[in-house]
């Protein structure tokens, strides 16, 4: 063996035979070395020159040869030298000294987050490579096509992951479904519809978010992790509200063209912040208030009760609307003008199909009244106009939140879908 | 005009063989060598199948490299090999309680060995045993002439020579080292019980075989095609490790003079 053969690192093999866990030892060990580095296997083992020499031929390693030296027990120790050779050499720095540290017991997604950021833009060929990983080259290209951190991930995402998963609950157990009361059948049938047109649309909450999961680059798998919580957050709301059309002895309601035209609008979209632009700032920001007013009007505290376990998941959905826009908006110029477009192009699609569907404005405004007297039916009808005031009051306020101006704020507002989501 | 696309023949062993040519025939005719393949059934028919100018190049196993060497009288062109084709051996494995420690200790016992064209499993280690001392008209044969007409490339009867050998219907077999090393590293290979207790020189596998006469202007494009093939980029990786190489190399000769020697001993028809 040559002088320049000075192993770098060296490993002790007893008498393990190639195929009895040998390579348990040495393949960690040439993952230490840079190419070129060598390594030396001390081993008992008679032959073994034979089966690791193959072994490193098929690898591209170098064997460099073997030397014998007699213990003191008169025991032979036969030195083999491998050098690391070129390929498969995974890319990135291997992390090191990584000890996440739990705060109040807790190991969080935030936490991970700090200890691990997101990179600027990523790299399709990583496949499904969690972040932090050494990368061999040589893997597939992915057709992930969400690669660029300032339009996928806003800084907050972690967080709301975390408290996404801290707050579901079981729309099975968490209701309670004996104390719901009998109510008159018109009433009965007004909130059936209201919840049948919820329903609807969280199913095209359910199924817009999941167009976008698959385009997603793992780097940044905590947008990804979120929108599963949305979708799960979704799935319960689909099934609470129609549990609740059907147990208080009436069954679903109508749903509208209207609606159907709008939320074919929103699953056609192809652009991610487009998507959470309309989907969960204008959409699901609006329904914010729809969920109040039904909260507010509820006849009994069982659906109130549901109401608001959906509001608080909404208001989780918005945030992440919001700060996903507004993070985009920041690093973009043009988005405004793109956000701007999508809402006309939406408008435009909308145009002619009438305003708020008549069987959910019916719905809502026998719920407001609580009866159908017609002075109280007078009164359900001035608190359904007072909704619509305050949906494009509150959805003003949130555009300016996520960075719009006023006047762009108006104008979006105005132009948003009669069907509210 | 002359068709200038090269017609490759391989032998069929395995369906992966398909996706191997197709890939090749893909990256080729992107690189600007138009290729097509012809798949055979056996290393004969596709011999007989260069032989005749059917084909341009036969991939060829090293008993077929040897025929076709021995039929244009040492004329044919040789334009590459897999890294892995280079320094193959046969290794002799014995089951732990045979009592065998070499080749001097095989007369008495059964030797299981693997097909009758199979260069690594049979032919080869035969003749370097005879070499070492094997008393072999004293050896009990146990034959597996599985998968005849693919020279072994199937593994199939290597892979019965160590059943053989765990279930106790053999002492000894003949494997190739390749086998005896993947198997180990697969954790199929019981350590205790089967072992290798000696291994045979080296000798080279496959090669890609030519007539004298062929275009050399396809010569050109087919071994500028091959060696640009690269370990990094990943089109190229998914067809190597499918083929089950990292680089391809330059052709070498010497590799196969023991199997000339061989066939030539045991009278084994070219």
């Amino acid at each position: 063996m040559s002088s320049e053969s000075t192993a770098a690192v060296a490993i002790d093999a007893g008498e393990l035979p190639m195929g009895g866990g040998l390579l348990a030892l040495v393949r960690p060990a040439l993952q230490l070395l840079e190419p070129g580095g060598v390594l030396a296997v001390n081993s008992l083992r008679d032959g073994l020159q034979d089966d690791i020499s193959v072994w490193c031929k098929v690898q591209q390693h170098e064997y460099l040869g073997h030397d014998d030296a007699t213990g003191a027990e008169g025991s032979t120790t036969t030195r083999h030298l491998i050098r690391r050779g070129p390929l498969s050499i995974a890319r990135g720095q291997r992390e090191t000294d990584m000890r996440l540290e739990p705060r109040d017991g807790r190991l969080t997604a935030e936490e991970v987050l700090s200890a691990v950021p997101m990179p600027d833009a990523a790299d399709p060929t990583s496949g499904f490579a969690p972040r932090g990983a050494q990368v061999e080259p040589g893997g597939p290209r992915y057709p992930f096509d969400l690669l660029n951190r300032d339009h996928v991930a806003p800084p907050e995402v972690a967080r709301l992951y975390d408290q996404a998963v801290e707050s579901q609950w079981d729309a099975n157990r968490d209701i309670a479904w004996d104390q719901l009361p009998e109510h008159h059948p018109d009433l009965e049938r007004a909130l059936d519809q209201v919840f049948t047109f919820l329903a609807e649309n969280e199913l095209s909450a359910l199924y817009v978010p999941s167009r976008f999961v698959s385009r997603i680059h793992p780097a940044y798998a905590e947008v990804a992790m979120f929108l599963s919580t949305q979708m799960a957050d979704e799935a319960r709301h689909i099934d609470v509200f129609l549990k609740r059309a059907r147990a208080g002895g009436g069954g679903l309601g109508v749903s509208s063209a209207t609606t159907s035209q709008s939320l074919l609008t929103l699953l056609e979209l192809t652009d991610f912040t487009e998507a959470a632009f309309l989907l969960s700032v204008l959409g699901e920001g609006t329904f914010l208030d729809l969920l109040r007013f039904i909260e507010d009007h509820a006849p009994d505290e069982v659906t109130a009760d549901i109401v608001q376990r959906a509001r608080n998941d909404e208001t989780r959905h918005v945030h992440f609307g919001l700060v996903h826009v507004r993070h985009a908006l920041a690093h973009d110029k043009g988005l405004y003008q793109r956000l701007e477009n999508a809402v006309r192009r939406r408008a435009a699609t909308m145009a002619g199909a009438g305003g708020v569907p008549d069987a959910l404005q019916d719905g809502l405004t026998i719920l407001a009244a609580g009866s159908t007297s017609p002075k109280a039916v007078s009164q359900g009808h001035d608190a359904f106009r007072g909704l619509l005031d305050e949906m494009h009051h509150n959805r003003i306020k949130r555009l300016e939140h996520a960075g719009f101006t006023s006047d762009q704020a108006q104008t979006l507002s105005e132009l948003h879908t009669p069907n509210f989501m | 005009m002359a068709d200038e696309t090269i017609l490759l023949g391989a032998v069929a062993y395995d369906p992966k063989v398909v996706a191997i040519w197709e890939g090749i025939r893909d990256y080729f005719n992107e690189s600007g060598a138009p290729f097509d393949f012809v798949l055979f059934s056996n290393y004969e028919r596709q011999v007989t199948a260069l032989l005749a100018g059917h084909v341009d190049i036969a991939w060829n196993t090293p008993l077929a490299h040897v025929r076709v060497q021995h039929h244009t009288q040492g004329q044919s062109l040789s334009l590459g090999m897999r890294d892995s084709d280079q320094d193959f051996h046969s290794r002799l494995i014995v089951r732990s309680d045979s009592g065998i420690k070499g080749p001097g200790d095989l007369a008495g016992k059964t030797l299981a060995v693997g097909s009758r064209d199979s260069t690594q499993a049979r032919i080869l280690p035969l003749h370097f045993l005879k070499q070492a001392g094997a008393d072999l008209d004293a050896t009990k044969l146990l034959i597996f002439d599985t998968d005849v007409g693919k020279h072994g490339d199937t593994g199939t009867s290597e892979l019965d020579v160590l059943e053989a050998l765990r279930k106790g219907d053999a002492q000894a077999g003949t494997i190739g080292d390749l086998i005896w090393v993947l198997e180990q590293t697969a954790g199929h290979i019981d350590t205790s019980l089967i072992q290798s207790v000696w291994t045979s020189p080296g000798f080279d596998h496959c090669m890609f075989d030519a007539l004298p006469d062929l275009d050399a202007g396809k010569i050109d494009r087919f071994r500028k095609a091959l060696f640009a093939m690269t370990w990094e980029n990943p089109q190229h990786r998914r067809l190597l490790e499918l083929e089950g190489l990292k680089e391809w190399k330059p052709p070498r000769e010497q590799g196969y003079d023991s199997l000339r020697a061989a066939v030539a001993d045991q009278g084994y028809p070219l």
